[in-house]
């Protein structure tokens, strides 16, 4: 077990280091000299756009920040492996550097933004686990059913929907169709802008947005894990000893049918703080998602590096923490069984 | 794998070498068995079964319905509807956020262009960056899959992180960056889309190969001294292309999702190019007056996804392809 755990994290690291040299690729890459993005439409004096340079590792500089010059009297172009180091210790630092357009650290702009992700993404995942397990339940149990039929078109439509036209459409129909009922307090929120109506309110709509497709793939593993398991040895066996068929469920298939949708939900609320991008979009929703898209369209270029990388780091370690409680659910990974995926 | 199919193979083989021609030229399929029956192979076999699959079939219908619409749009549509893209600023005020008609079947937008038309000419873009993008993500996995499975050790190490690091950027956040980076154009669409799609093609791939590899008949074609890639092109790849044809039908609606979500954050194609994506952002605004605007193209993406995952669906009943990690 602590093994497992021990290899699990080392696989971490080349993961980790792989993700930051690919975002660095795309940022040398990218079209543009940064100074001028810096600059916006200003313009700069010669000396100010060297400070500049030297501010963002551009060329080289001494141990005391002055700038280095060539025999020419030139400056000397800071090669790609060393900005990558600088990129990798600020980041080791908790430096991401400083947005072009907020001219604000990086990491305080999404300490800001981050805590709208989270809130959002908890009340998806309560959505989620308690609708995605339940339908499938119902559907496995019934199966054949009417329940079974109708869970089984829903999730097969929810799967095919844009999510963000899924937004649009609630919104149609609870701030349109239904104002009367409604109020009007579910057209566009913004969250908390107008301070007409509670704050729960206005989580409603983009969480179950944000919860439908993975909502309709918790359903349907659910759905074939619960059959799966009701046809193995053991539930054969605890029917034959005479339990009630409640019993079996609840008891003996429940506990092992619930492990893989588990670990989907827990994978799926990796994603989720990573920013749902057309979530946050259409509901104008000030998270990172939405944060990371703005800076993209403005080419605010720390912003999007910080963000990515922030959101992959969380990717990670919570599939990390995921992988290590399915070790601690799962008796067969637990005493050392290989695990059987491809 | 039984054994019953591997004996026809080594006799067929044996035969063609004793017969003194060089022992690479003896073809694996049992051609002289399957003569003697009427032929049934398992495409003919999948077919019939997926022939009794009614949701399977109505949705090949309507995305051969899809494809034809697509292709000879420009014969009819127009005459019809008008341009899906020019907009007649003499009659705009006239024709601007029509309601659906027998005119204009889905109402026309705010510069007064049809939305039918715009929804049929959409298609072109849906499709073609459904299908061209998968084609990129499954050349890219294949080579993937085969090299890690096939090869294993530090390859399958290798490519399967270089995997695990793809898989650890989100999706929909990668792709823009992408396209950010690339620059905005349709082409770089496909790229974007087809690039960050093969490592879940190349684990499928890896563990279909990985299967087949055991078989007696792969050994035997080993000792007669066939090469790697003969190997994996006339032994492993025609006995996993039921497992590709699945995931990659299954892929393009996925493709087809991504490029609307690239459109409607005005990252994908340039407007007035209609896209459906596009059409879903523009209706955005006239939300609660116009929803016409942003209902069609979006149930157009619903029913074409759908067309592609419920003929996915039949084909691995029909190929009776075992879908893990998918």
């Amino acid at each position: 077990m602590v093994k497992y755990i021990i290899k699990r994290v080392l696989q971490f690291i080349p993961v980790f280091l792989g993700v930051t040299i690919i975002l660095f690729v795309v940022k040398t890459v990218v079209p543009g000299d940064p100074i001028k993005l810096i600059a916006g439409d200003k313009a700069l004096t010669p000396e100010v756009e060297l400070q500049l340079r030297a501010a963002n590792d551009m060329i080289e500089t001494d141990d005391n920040g002055a700038i280095i010059y060539d025999d020419e009297g030139n400056t000397i172009a800071t090669p790609i492996w060393k900005q990558y180091i600088h990129y990798m210790s600020g980041l080791l630092h908790g430096d991401l550097g400083t947005s072009y357009t907020r001219k604000q650290a990086v990491t305080d702009i999404f300490a800001q933004k981050y805590p709208y992700t989270i809130k959002l993404a908890i009340v998806a995942i309560i959505i989620e686990a308690v609708v995605g397990i339940g339908a499938g339940m119902v559907s496995a149990i019934k199966r054949y059913s009417f329940w079974d039929v109708l869970v089984t078109l829903i999730t097969s439509l929810l799967v095919a929907m844009p999510a963000f036209w899924l937004g649009m459409l609630l919104q149609l129909f609870f701030g349109v169709w239904m104002k009367d009922w409604t109020g009007g307090a579910f057209y566009l929120p913004i969250s908390g802008a107008s301070g007409e109506f509670q704050d729960w309110v206005y989580y409603i709509l983009p969480a179950v947005t944000l919860a439908a497709v993975s909502t309709a793939y918790a359903a349907r593993i659910m759905r074939s894990q619960l059959l799966e398991v009701m046809n193995q040895d053991y539930i054969r066996t605890a029917k034959a000893k005479g339990l009630s068929r409640h019993d079996v469920i609840v008891h003996h298939a429940l506990k092992n049918a619930l492990i893989p949708v588990v670990t989907y939900i827990g994978i799926d609320f990796g994603g989720m703080l990573s920013g749902a991008i057309l979530t946050e979009t259409v509901f104008n929703w000030p998270g990172v998602g939405y944060e990371i898209y703005r800076a993209i369209t403005q080419r605010d270029w720390p912003i999007v590096m910080g963000g990515v990388t922030l959101v992959v780091i969380v990717v990670l370690v919570i599939n990390l923490i995921v992988d290590i409680s399915y070790a601690f659910l799962d008796p067969r990974i637990r005493f050392g069984a290989p695990k059987d995926q491809a | 794998m039984d054994k019953n199919t591997d004996m026809p193979i080594y006799a067929v083989d044996e035969k063609s070498g004793a017969q003194g021609g060089p022992v690479n030229q003896g073809s694996p399929e049992p051609e002289t068995t399957a003569a003697a029956k009427p032929t049934r192979t398992l495409w003919s076999d999948a077919w019939g079964r997926l022939r009794k699959n009614k949701l399977a079939m109505i949705g090949a219908i309507w995305i051969i319905f899809i494809v034809i619409v697509a292709l000879t749009c420009d014969l009819w549509a127009p005459q019809w509807l008008g341009s899906p893209t020019q907009i007649d600023s003499s009659q705009m005020s006239e024709l601007s956020k029509l309601p659906p008609s027998a005119e204009h079947p889905f109402g026309t937008d705010a510069l007064g262009r049809d939305v039918l038309c715009r929804v049929i000419y959409g298609s072109r873009i849906s499709l073609s960056v459904g299908i061209l993008a998968t084609a990129i993500s499954t050349v890219i996995g294949l080579v993937m899959g085969a090299l890690a499975a096939y090869y294993g050790g530090i390859w399958d190490t290798i490519i399967m992180r270089l995997a695990d690091i793809f898989l650890a950027f989100p999706y929909t956040l990668f792709v823009i960056v992408l396209i950010a980076v690339l620059g905005q154009s349709i082409t770089n669409v496909f790229i974007a889309i087809g690039l960050l799609g093969w490592p879940s093609i190349a684990r499928v791939f890896r563990s279909a190969i990985l299967s087949v590899k055991e078989n007696d008949y792969v050994d035997a074609a080993r000792a007669m001294g066939a090469s790697d890639a003969r190997i994996v092109i006339r032994h492993i790849f025609p006995n996993s292309v039921a497992s590709i044809v699945v995931y990659a039908t299954m892929n393009i609606g996925g493709a087809i999702l991504t490029e609307s979500a690239l459109s409607y954050l005005g990252m994908g194609v340039t407007p007035p190019t209609p896209s459906w994506g596009i059409m879903i952002e523009d209706g955005q605004t006239y939300l609660a007056t116009q929803p016409w605007l942003m209902l069609f193209p979006g149930l157009a993406i619903i029913t074409t996804v759908l067309a592609f995952t419920l003929l996915g669906d039949g084909l691995r009943d029909a190929l009776d392809v075992k879908m893990k990690d998918a």
